[in-house]
């Protein structure tokens, strides 16, 4: 996909996909000023630069929310995969918004602060000796400077750059900035008992992304459950497993996993890595003989695993064989760009012939 | 010097570096790093803050030092995976329940003390008032 880099590979379902995140952001904070402008009473009333903090810092924290609950959704029900294909943009938007809650924060307490408004955030609060009171703001720095780093790191030059591996252990630091998250509003905003939808809001989030992960999980683990060996071959099931254009996904005993496709009454056998970022190939559509990465689109041909000209992207493929009825697998892998011839299935011969 | 303000010079000097690492390796580096970004320009800012973030990885990637990490073993990835949700569970709970118990109920004040919407446009909010006179000092003074 990536013969020279671009700013953005903009496309029509990216446009969409980022208008819509934008609307939503808009009506969200809308809604939250003309809400806090009717509900609350007027003795208590903020200020519009208070208020202001609070929203986008009420907005970043539903955003991160929302984000980090697309990946488990899209495990567990494939209905949600599209939603998980320009998850990057959302990310970056996210990491704005919460760059807007800092910058507020910046500008109506410590402008005119007269040491440097870093130190001041830093310095302002320092009882870490006792819970009533203990400092928010670190987590808040904490998780913001994770946000950066991720959003810095979002291009794809970086995934090259970096490699999948590195990268996806960078990107993985957003769990840990997610819990940092919900210390900062858990002793700083909630610590406040008048407002009872925050601790719905913070409690109720928290579990959702917990037990979406924690499920996900759970799947996973009962998908993969070691492949049966015949001879050092892995048993992927009888063909009949496996509907036309379709795959399934068999275990390698290094935990790699290989997408067996059937297509065309022919079986396949691919990494289920993608070489862009790793997605599960394996969940992929096949369109004329290549399978389509359900996250970014990168195509690969079955039969030798490499990208369609121009691009470059290669995967393994694996040979494959039938032996008594059951698709065996050979756990090792061809060389990268070599053909592995597929194998068809008898139903089919007939017609072949 | 306090240790707020020696993190941020030391974050200052952290980044000033990144910049001094990332601009000749936008215009010198990247090419030969990365065949994909010769003769591609309009990425480049993008990447910038990146590049200043993470300038000892570019130092090294550039300097030829940092080899290429092959992929790990996706089984331990995904149960480490499910290992931190499961930490995560438990250390937010704990947290949550901990900062529950901190929360500061302000009770409402007696009807008899409520102010009208009209009563506080009313007050006179200027820093040498009687109301905002929390010292005494004015009273005294007058």
């Amino acid at each position: 996909m990536s013969v020279s880099y671009k700013s953005v590979g903009w496309t029509r379902s990216k446009v969409i996909y980022d208008v819509v995140l934008l609307l939503g952001i808009a009506l969200f904070l809308r809604g939250f000023f003309y809400a806090a402008e009717q509900l609350r009473p007027v003795v208590t009333a903020l200020d519009a630069q208070s208020l202001q903090i609070r929203a986008y810092g009420s907005c970043a924290f539903l955003l991160l929310t929302l984000v980090l609950m697309i990946g488990p959704l899209a495990r567990l029900d494939r209905r949600f995969l599209p939603l998980l294909y320009n998850r990057r943009h959302f990310g970056v938007i996210t990491f704005a918004v919460a760059a807007m809650h800092l910058e507020s924060v910046l500008v109506w307490y410590l402008a005119y602060s007269p040491i440097d408004p870093w130190v001041a955030l830093l310095a302002m609060d320092a009882s870490y000796g006792q819970l009533r009171g203990f400092p928010f703001i670190p987590f808040g720095l904490a998780a913001f400077l994770v946000l950066l780093v991720l959003a810095a790191t979002s291009h794809d030059f970086w995934l090259s750059f970096l490699t999948p591996p590195v990268w996806k252990a960078i990107h993985m630091a957003v769990y840990g900035a997610y819990g940092s998250v919900i210390l900062h509003v858990a002793f700083g905003a909630l610590q406040d008992a008048r407002n009872p939808g925050l601790p719905l809001l913070v409690i109720g989030s928290a579990v959702l992304v917990c037990g979406l992960h924690l499920a996900a999980a759970w799947r996973e683990r009962e998908r993969t459950d070691a492949s049966p060996a015949t001879a050092n071959w892995l048993d992927a099931g009888t063909p009949d497993l496996i509907p036309e254009g379709r795959s399934r996904i068999v275990d390698l005993p290094n935990g790699s996993r290989v997408a067996v496709f059937r297509d065309n009454g022919k079986l396949f056998a691919i990494s289920n890595a993608c070489a862009h970022q790793n997605g599960p190939l394996g969940e992929g559509k096949l369109v004329k003989g290549c399978v389509i990465c359900p996250w970014h689109g990168y195509e690969y041909r079955l039969v030798d695993g490499c990208a369609p000209a121009p691009f470059t992207e290669k995967v393994r493929t694996f040979r494959v064989r039938l032996d008594e009825g059951r698709i065996l697998v050979d756990p090792n892998p061809r060389p990268l760009g070599e053909k592995a011839e597929p194998v068809l299935l008898p139903e089919y011969r007939h017609e072949q012939a | 010097m306090t240790i707020a303000a020696a993190i941020v010079v030391l974050v200052k000097a952290y980044l000033l570096t990144g910049a001094a690492v990332a601009i000749p390796f936008l215009v010198f580096g990247i090419g030969k790093t990365d065949p994909s970004a010769r003769g591609a320009y309009g990425f480049r800012p993008l990447i910038f803050p990146g590049l200043v973030l993470l300038w000892p990885l570019v130092a090294l990637r550039w300097a030829g030092t940092w080899e290429r990490q092959p992929d790990g073993n996706r089984r331990a990835q995904r149960r480490a995976h499910a290992l931190i949700w499961l930490a995560l569970a438990v250390v937010l709970s704990v947290a949550l329940a901990l900062a529950w118990n901190q929360r500061q109920v302000v009770l409402p004040a007696p009807p008899s003390q409520r102010l009208s919407a009209a009563q506080v446009m009313d007050i006179d909010f200027s820093p040498m008032s009687p109301a905002m006179d929390v010292t005494g000092i004015v009273e005294r003074a007058s």
